[in-house]
């Protein structure tokens, strides 16, 4: 799969001849075991449709309410969009801006890149962007943090559940499988894979 | 000047482009597939890191002491820091939760702190650790940074899920931006850290010892 004469490795910069690897496998650095590329298989369409269903589920999220409150007939209900344009109003901007940020409109960006990316492979349309496309992906990938946030539910959750009635909605569950698409995206993304698309299409 | 690690591509005068690791020689300043500018170690990583340590450090001081979360029950107002909130929770018997906020808003950046220090400090000064143990270190930093995010998440749901007035209401204390962004600068301190430095010289010095 390797094009170039040499690669070097990110993280200790060791020098060496790209290795032979076949679909399924991984190639590590020698000296630092540092994570080269790992070949999957039809990963192309793979990330395609993990992005594409991570995107419908993040829209579903937004539909119904995360979790309600219930403290003796007291009933308060948060869904994810709804609960943040709220913490902007009520002058916590910062919170409201950075929480809204990190598990909700970084993570769509993403997707919709890659998405986008994808496409564009696959169409041919706008191959000049596709560059960017990439920089901007591997910008912002270490950025998201969805998975914290779940465990961020679940720790409020079990701080809520001595003195109120908690239940979970349907956006909770929603987010959960949205977790494991982006998950399952992140273990996709590729540096070398994709750069070799780029190669490929532009060859 | 700095001695590069034998085998090392800086050695041979060849930049791996940060952007798309397509090997090409330094020489070209920008990389020929994707047009990011080459440089053999990112430009000015040791100052970077230490810079946006510092900062962190310093932020770090008002995050602990300022309060997470402002609760209001039954008009009597309460302040919680980070630690105050942790003691609570051990109290009220969520043991495990308990842990897991300490590990993820204590424990955590505290690690990055010394480990970050320790690797900013060892590329001038001593080399006890051989440099792939060093790297591990920082593998771990980069695992782990995002976690501290938790308690801020937590806050966020706390204040949008509970608003009833007098009897029971939580406001974001000034301590969770301050908290956040100790979170955010030591991402970046790691992030603009290069783990090749730690290869750089060791070749030299353990050659000179030996």
């Amino acid at each position: 799969m390797f094009r170039e004469q040499v690669i070097a490795c990110h993280h200790c910069d060791l020098l060496m001849t790209p290795p032979q690897i076949k679909a399924g496998e991984c190639a590590l650095c020698p000296r630092c075991d540092h994570k080269i590329t790992r070949l999957h298989f039809n990963a192309m369409n793979n990330l395609l449709s993990f992005a594409v269903t991570g995107l419908i589920l993040l829209f579903l999220t937004t539909q119904f309410n995360l979790m309600t409150f219930n403290l003796a007939g007291n009933i308060s209900e948060i869904d994810l969009w709804h609960s943040a344009i709220n913490l902007y109003f009520d002058d916590f901007k910062a919170l409201a801006i950075l929480v809204l940020f990190f598990i909700f409109l970084l993570p769509a960006f993403i997707l919709l890149l890659i998405v986008f990316f994808i496409l564009s492979l696959k169409t041919g349309i706008g191959c000049g962007a596709q560059t960017s496309l990439l920089r901007l992906i591997f910008l912002c990938m270490p950025w998201a943090m969805v998975e914290v946030f779940l465990v961020g539910i679940v720790v409020s959750l079990v701080k809520l559940v001595t003195i109120a009635q908690m239940d979970l909605g349907w956006s909770f569950w929603a987010y959960v499988v949205f977790c494991f698409c982006y998950a399952k995206v992140l273990s996709l993304v590729d540096r070398y894979q994709f750069w070799h698309w780029i190669d490929e299409v532009h060859k | 000047m700095t001695h590069y690690c034998r085998n090392s591509a800086a050695r041979k005068g060849l930049a791996n482009c940060h952007s798309c690791s397509l090997v090409s020689p330094v020489s070209a300043i920008k990389c020929p597939r994707c047009q990011t500018e080459l440089h053999l170690r990112k430009p000015m990583n040791l100052q970077l890191t230490m810079a946006y340590l510092v900062t962190a450090l310093l932020l770090y001081i008002p995050a602990n002491l300022w309060p997470m979360m402002v609760t209001e029950k039954l008009g009597q107002i309460e302040y919680n820091t980070i630690l105050g909130g942790i003691v609570l929770l051990w109290q009220e018997g969520s043991q495990l939760i308990a842990v897991i906020v300490f590990i993820a808003s204590v424990l955590v950046p505290i690690i990055k702190f010394i480990i970050l220090f320790m690797l900013c400090f060892s590329v001038y000064f001593s080399h006890a650790l051989c440099p792939s143990k060093r790297l591990k270190l920082y593998r771990l930093t980069e695992l782990i940074g995002r976690w501290s995010m938790v308690d801020i998440f937590v806050v966020a749901i706390l204040v949008a899920l509970i608003q009833l007035d007098h009897l029971l209401n939580v406001q974001p204390g000034s301590g969770t931006i301050a908290f956040a962004a100790v979170v955010i600068l030591t991402i970046m301190s790691a992030k603009s850290f290069d783990p090749r430095v730690l290869w750089d010289d060791y070749d030299a010095k353990t050659n000179s010892i030996a």
